[in-house]
């Protein structure tokens, strides 16, 4: 941030909504690992504990939307100020879904913990180690104002998508010969499903870093450059 | 002053001004279009208003003060010609101040004082320009019944807006706003701004201003001026979501002024 604003309650506002933001994304993240650890290390106390926590996150989501408005209608923020609180709001939203997808994976493990332990369970641990990485970078992208970081995700997001259609695909295919694990595996195929929207969340998140840090808005580039089909 | 769709509306170049030896506009160069509104903020003493006022030499009634160097044109043509006579030049670019400056004559007298001393006399054209220029200013409508009525009698909004119909009553190309809502209560200025963005069809714009949301609501270019200087020229739209001068976004940003 640069210097001070000569009103204190307009930085007192602005380092709020900034650090809710930062709890929030701290928070969803951690609704994530939770799920993720609930699901490999079969924890159904920790798939509980995620879905019960999935409660502070939307009560963040709902803080941060009004700590926002209030500044927009209080100090009629501009430039970077007006991009913060615009991005702030955006990635409140984003997390929001990130925390959701946490809830989905640990209500699934839930459901995967209580049959026979399913060794497929570690094919979406590369996935969480990369949708992860992405989340991790997002929010360090809005929180060091890197829209060089933010900008970088897309591409490793690729890698995560690959990923994920080998993966479907593998268990798609032990559907078949499933020997009465096939709810399970298709329990597993929505948690990887779920581990790959974070990643777009998270690719998201990078997107309003860079209108952020650079007032540029590159969503929707890549549709733009490829000519649509006939 | 012919020519007027070749040259941009106003041409500022390299231009210094002084107030006796104290420097008030220090060597800015900036086109201003046609038909556009350009706003120019910036805090108080930086020159904006001194800026506005040299369109059409309203600073040549200050003793002492005076464009020092450079040139201005209007239209193309340098106004500080000995040909350009400034009644003329005044008569051509048009100016709204601060505070409504209604004549203490008739709201009809008003309007009509312009162009009567411009030498109409016929009292059907007088009646035609009287109500044209009304109805541009927005104001037809709600005096119509009582032109004869003294000016004084308007609220505020109003009397601003008369001000604006007696300025477009003698056909000006440019009009010049030094912060003409300042006064205004929030539906007044609702209405001023209104009326600039209908007014922007047929004149060039000039409008000094503190109201930053002012300038991105009715301006299609933004000028920033600091000590003198100006600092960023550039689209509203730029200037406030990403200017490129940090002394600008400084500014517009409150953390300095």
């Amino acid at each position: 941030m640069p210097s001070q604003h000569i009103l204190h309650e307009f930085d007192n506002a602005i380092g709020a909504l900034r650090a809710d933001t930062l709890l929030m994304a701290s928070l969803a993240r951690q609704n994530l690992e939770h799920a993720m650890k609930a699901l490999l290390e079969r924890d159904i106390d920790l798939s509980r504990s995620v879905i019960a926590d999935d409660t502070d996150v939307d009560d963040l989501e709902l803080k941060i939307d009004q700590k926002g408005m209030d500044i927009l209608v209080r100090f009629h923020p501009m430039a970077t100020d007006l991009r913060l609180v615009i991005s702030s709001m955006k990635m409140a939203y984003n997390l929001e879904r990130i925390s959701d997808h946490a809830v989905n994976i640990a209500k699934r493990a839930k459901k995967i913990c209580k049959a026979m332990p399913l060794e497929e369970v570690s094919l979406s641990e590369p996935l969480y180690t990369l949708a992860d990485g992405l989340l991790r970078d997002s929010i360090t992208a809005y929180s060091d104002s890197n829209g060089e970081l933010g900008e970088s995700l897309k591409a490793r997001d690729k890698e995560l998508d690959r990923l994920h259609k080998q993966v479907v695909a593998t268990l798609s295919g032990r559907l078949e010969d499933s020997n009465g694990r096939s709810e399970n595996l298709l329990h597993l195929i929505f948690v990887v499903r779920s581990i790959e929207r974070i990643g777009d969340l998270s690719v998201n998140i990078g997107e309003d870093t860079v209108y952020l840090d650079e007032a540029r808005s590159i969503r929707h580039t890549q549709r733009q450059k490829d000519p649509q089909p006939e | 002053m012919e020519n007027q769709t070749t040259y941009p509306a106003i041409e500022v170049h390299e231009v210094d001004f002084s107030y006796g030896k104290s420097l008030a506009i220090n060597n800015v160069t900036m086109n201003i279009a046609r038909n556009e509104v350009t706003a120019f903020i910036g805090p108080s003493g930086c020159g904006k208003s001194t800026l506005l006022r040299c369109f059409n030499r309203m600073n040549d009634f200050i003793p002492g003060a005076k464009v020092t160097k450079g040139e201005i044109l209007i239209n193309g043509v340098e106004i500080h010609d000995k040909e350009v006579d400034g009644v003329e030049l005044r008569r051509r670019v048009g100016m709204v101040f601060q505070k409504s400056n209604p004549f203490p004559r008739s709201i009809y007298e008003n309007v009509a004082y312009g162009p009567r001393i411009l030498g109409e006399k016929n009292k059907g054209v007088l009646d035609g320009i009287v109500e044209k220029a009304l109805r541009g200013a927005a104001l037809w409508d709600e005096v119509k019944d009582r032109l004869n009525e003294s000016a004084y009698g308007l609220s505020g909004g109003q009397q601003q807006r008369l001000c604006i119909a007696r300025t477009t009553a003698v056909d000006p190309s440019i009009i010049l706003m030094d912060e003409p809502c300042s006064a205004l209560d929030p539906i007044a200025t609702a209405r001023v701004e209104e009326l600039i963005n209908e007014l922007k069809r047929n004149y060039t714009i000039v409008i000094v201003t503190h109201n930053l949301q002012q300038a991105l609501r009715v301006s299609d270019m933004t000028a920033f001026f600091y000590l003198g200087d100006l600092i960023e020229y550039d689209q509203t739209r730029k200037i406030f979501s990403n200017p490129s001068v940090p002394q600008t976004e400084q500014y517009i940003t409150g953390r300095f002024g």
